[in-house]
């Protein structure tokens, strides 16, 4: 009779083991009996603290530098003029005149019908931003960030996806004022009277007539070209989770950018800025919405005895919702998502897909832990 | 032509915008070099800012008038940021053909915020000239027997570099698609980098390679001195520059690039400064002062790697 050989359990060490079975690797440290823990150390609901360094690029109006964990972004605003000359079809719209706006506003916040229309003026200036083109956000994943992304060729998807994304986000979440990207020609006064009239094209008889007498106590001003902000992201280095580091590079950026103050000049027929620092502006930023991402990740019962998987079967497959996922944790989740959460829990955005394995419940748990991250993030930034 | 897979902003074109300062005084003088003429600006060198490449390094070049920064907003001084991954050696694709030595790949690509004009995604001439001359810097350090049917990328990013002149001048000159002197001091921080990069990636080498400029630079009262490590907003006229790629210990040149007119150097021992060989002789002396840097950057992540092989890593420690 031979001994059967007692068979030894194989030893690999950690690393080997996330290299030959990535899903078991994770599934194990999920499934730690003292409370499921991520390789890299961190609970499963628990986010990379990011670091974040503005105003580093002397040839940007605004930029920020930010690290979360080991992914470390770098973004740059820059702001160029566009003339209304330039713009295709451009239609003027009946806008308040730079300075006084802000006062006017502090008046109408008090009645319901002064609200209203503030909002509904804020939602054309929205939309005349996202007309105009005013906003140009980029995203570069080609700086070899990690070695699936290598110059020498267009954007990869996930470059373009991410620029779309935050395209989309910078005009829906309403963040950016319009007011600081207006280019004013201020009339002179005495001939006020005389160009009030050629000015305003298009407008009928009577409308004209009503500004001309408007116009002989005000000088009418006129809105003759807008800021266009260049927003680059450059990846210095890539591990996961690019979309919220993007963005919250991107508003740090915007943050900090200052524009210097513009003005037509009439004699010139260009724009012309002053280097003064004193009279530069910041943008309007109205809100600060932050994104958590979250990816699904569903152990498919491996390293588990055919029983234990029988029994999984029934109540269904074990899942964890992953925050703030790195590089590692990404390649393994198929269901991903995204919550925007802005000032006093109001939430931008929510998007969603592959999957359908985190239900209201988790939702409603990734909204709290967003409002959670969004005040991380407020102190990273600076505000309070 | 458009790129329809990035967002290129409005149809109509934007302009950068025009400061009042420089339309009205067209002759400021330069910020004055407050460095001694064999001095160099400060280094700030770091490897290992990319975990998932193979080596990385960030290079940066202190602003030569720090002081400036914040007076102005049209002039504001610029430092020097580069940051460069190296990734590989890995294989050739099986559709390559046969490479008995380790082909090596160079790209240098400027930010769209790494020039006072915004610059686009799409390379252009000036950027692959770089890149050209990088690799021939590289080639001649690289043991490149020791992997046949392989290849390396180095990628270096040019965050934020120089320009010639400062607003106040306006855009005349050669400055123009080529780049003009604020090209060779990135040729020399991309040089210094890139060495940076390979040693942390574990590439043998046969030496540390360099970088190094000098200039031939006009003097308000004297004569044209020889200055290392020029900023090119610091000085009224450069004559002549040169970039060099050194290699110390083996006293060899890997790269060498003039530009504009220098006199070769004549039989009799005239101290003369417009000539090329005192140039060349000062574009290794910053080399060498370079090499310094480069070795102590090397010795930190030496050590690092040292304490994490040892320890494990930070991040593993829990699991």
């Amino acid at each position: 009779m031979t001994l059967t050989p007692i068979p030894q359990p194989l030893t690999f060490p950690a690393l080997t083991f996330a290299k030959l079975a990535p899903p078991s690797f994770l599934a194990a440290h999920l499934t730690n009996p003292k409370g499921s823990t991520r390789p890299s150390g961190r609970t499963p609901t628990q986010t990379r603290a990011p670091t974040c360094n503005t105003g580093s690029l002397s040839h940007a109006n605004g930029s920020a530098v930010v690290r979360c964990g080991d992914t470390a972004v770098v973004c740059g605003v820059r702001g160029e003029i566009l003339k209304t000359g330039d713009v295709a079809e451009y239609e003027a719209r009946e806008v308040k005149g730079g300075d006084e706006e802000e006062e006017d506003d502090e008046g109408d916040e008090d009645d319901e019908g002064g609200k209203e229309r503030r909002r509904k003026s804020r939602r054309d200036d929205t939309a005349e931003m996202a007309r105009l083109n005013l906003l140009v956000p980029n995203i570069e994943l080609a700086t070899g960030c990690s070695p699936a992304h290598l110059p020498g060729g267009p954007p990869s998807v996930l470059a373009q996806t991410l620029t779309q994304r935050v395209l989309t986000l910078l005009h829906t979440s309403d963040m950016v004022g319009m007011a600081p990207l207006r280019i004013w020609f201020q009339p002179p006064r005495e001939t006020t009277g005389a160009t009030s009239g050629v000015m305003r094209m298009g407008g009928d008889m009577e409308e004209m007539d009503a500004r001309e007498e408007e116009g002989e106590e005000m000088a009418r001003a006129e809105v003759k070209a807008f800021w266009v902000l260049y927003v680059d992201v450059l990846f210095i280095s890539l591990d996961g989770n690019a979309f919220d580091a993007a963005w919250l590079a991107i508003l740090a950026a915007l943050k900090d950018t200052i524009l210097p103050r513009a003005w037509w000049d009439a004699d010139r027929e260009m724009v012309l800025c002053s280097d003064d620092p004193v009279e530069a502006r910041r943008l309007e930023i109205r809100d600060l919405p932050v994104p958590l991402s979250f990816g699904v990740f569903e152990g498919d019962g491996l390293g588990k005895g055919s029983k234990e998987k029988e029994k999984e079967k029934e109540k269904g497959k074990e899942k964890w919702v992953l925050v703030d996922m790195d590089g590692f944790e990404e390649a393994l989740c198929r269901e991903e998502g995204t919550v925007v959460v802005g000032g006093g829990r109001r939430v931008v955005r929510i998007e969603k897909s592959g999957g359908a394995g985190a239900g209201m419940a988790e939702m409603r748990g990734l909204v709290d832990l967003a409002a959670k991250r969004r005040k991380e993030w407020m102190g990273v930034l600076g505000v309070h | 032509m458009t790129d329809r897979r990035r967002i290129n902003g409005p149809l109509g074109g934007t302009a950068p915008p025009v400061f009042v300062s420089s339309l009205t005084s067209k002759t400021t003088s330069p910020a004055k070099r407050t460095r001694a003429p064999d001095e160099l600006r400060k280094i700030f060198l770091k490897t290992g800012l990319t975990p998932s490449a193979s080596g990385s390094a960030y290079f940066e070049l202190e602003p030569s008038t720090p002081t400036a920064a914040s007076e102005c907003l049209a002039s504001k001084a610029p430092a020097l940021k580069l940051t460069c991954t190296v990734h590989g050696p890995r294989p050739l694709p099986r559709s390559a053909p046969f490479s008995p030595q380790l082909l090596l790949s160079t790209r240098i690509k400027f930010a769209p915020f790494a020039a006072r004009q915004r610059r686009g995604y799409i390379p252009n001439v000036g950027e692959r000239d770089l890149a050209a001359h990088l690799e021939t810097a590289l080639r001649g350090v690289l043991i490149g027997e020791r992997w046949p049917k392989s290849g390396i990328d180095v990628v270096i990013t040019v965050l934020e570099g120089e320009e010639d002149n400062s607003w106040n001048k306006g855009q005349s000159g050669e400055s123009g698609r080529t780049g003009g002197w604020g090209m060779m001091s990135i040729l020399s921080g991309c040089i210094t980098v890139a060495s940076a990069a390979i040693i942390d990636a574990g590439i043998d080498c046969i030496d540390l390679v360099t970088g190094g400029v000098a200039a031939v630079v006009r003097q308000p009262t004297a004569p044209p001195q020889v200055f290392l490590d020029p900023c090119p907003s610091d000085h009224e006229e450069i004559f002549a520059a040169c970039v060099i790629g050194y290699l110390q210990t083996r006293d060899e040149i890997t790269e060498l690039w003039t530009k504009r007119s220098i006199m070769a150097s004549t039989d009799d021992n005239r101290a003369n400064t417009m000539e090329f060989e005192p140039l060349v002789d000062q574009a290794v002396e910053a080399a060498v002062a370079a090499r310094l840097v480069l070795i102590e950057a090397i010795k930190e992540s030496t050590e690092v790697k040292v304490q994490t092989s040892q320890f494990g890593h930070p991040k593993n420690a829990a699991s």
